[in-house]
């Protein structure tokens, strides 16, 4: 699965540590999502989808490998 | 999403605390027959045939359970110590170490039934009792360590 969370951070002009303060999270976890080592759950997907206020499907889309 | 079977996290401390003194313990009981006599127990061993028959201790002393419980609940209370920061990518990392503890443990029982025979087998039953919980714990928080040391802006 592919995402835009670096960019949208970028945008936002916010660090990994952050945006991982702002969600509840770890760094690391912010980190390997923008690295693609990590698929969140729905209730992560969604909560920074809301912070960015985008749907989830503009944050996350499938690849080919999905 | 709450993982509802772990300690808090400073509970890796008082599991290091524990552990370190009872494998201290346990290495003495093990390598220098090292026993507290205050815990040698009353034993009625004398009259019981079976226990003569297979020439089992005569007394039994409890500084080899003592070092074991202590290096038992030491091991699990780091192991099941929440992380300060424990979120659901914590919780799939520390899924995938218990996975890969468990099937190196068997693997390498498996290694050493076919080459370790006779009472030297009893060894190496003793230390596989340990060995899930240490693996876990070795490979858990190397992935972690990576995984913070990889961490790019």
């Amino acid at each position: 699965m592919k995402n835009k969370i670096k960019i949208e951070r970028a945008r936002h002009n916010l660090t990994q540590q952050d945006l991982a303060e702002k969600i509840g999270v770890s760094r690391q976890t912010i980190n390997a999502m923008e690295s693609n080592k990590y698929v969140p759950s729905t209730v992560l997907a969604l909560k920074i989808a809301g912070l960015f206020q985008l749907t989830v499907e503009e944050l996350f889309q499938l690849d080919e490998n999905d | 999403m709450k993982s509802s079977l772990l300690l808090p996290s400073r509970y890796k401390w008082i599991g290091t605390i524990v552990l370190i003194p009872s494998l201290i313990l346990g290495i003495l009981v093990r390598f220098k027959d090292f026993s507290f006599d205050f815990l040698t127990l009353p034993s009625k061993a004398k009259q019981e045939g079976m226990q003569k028959i297979f020439n089992f201790d005569e007394v039994i002393n409890l500084t080899d359970e003592l070092a074991l419980t202590g290096i038992i609940i030491g091991l699990l209370f780091i192991a099941f110590a929440r992380e300060k920061q424990e979120d659901e990518f914590i919780g799939k990392i520390r899924l995938e170490s218990l996975q890969w503890a468990v099937l190196i443990n068997y693997v390498l029982l498996l290694v050493a039934t076919w080459l370790v025979h006779g009472l030297g087998y009893i060894d190496v039953m003793m230390y596989n009792m340990l060995t899930i919980l240490i693996f876990f714990i070795i490979r858990f928080h190397t992935v972690l360590f990576r995984n913070r040391s990889s961490i790019n802006d």
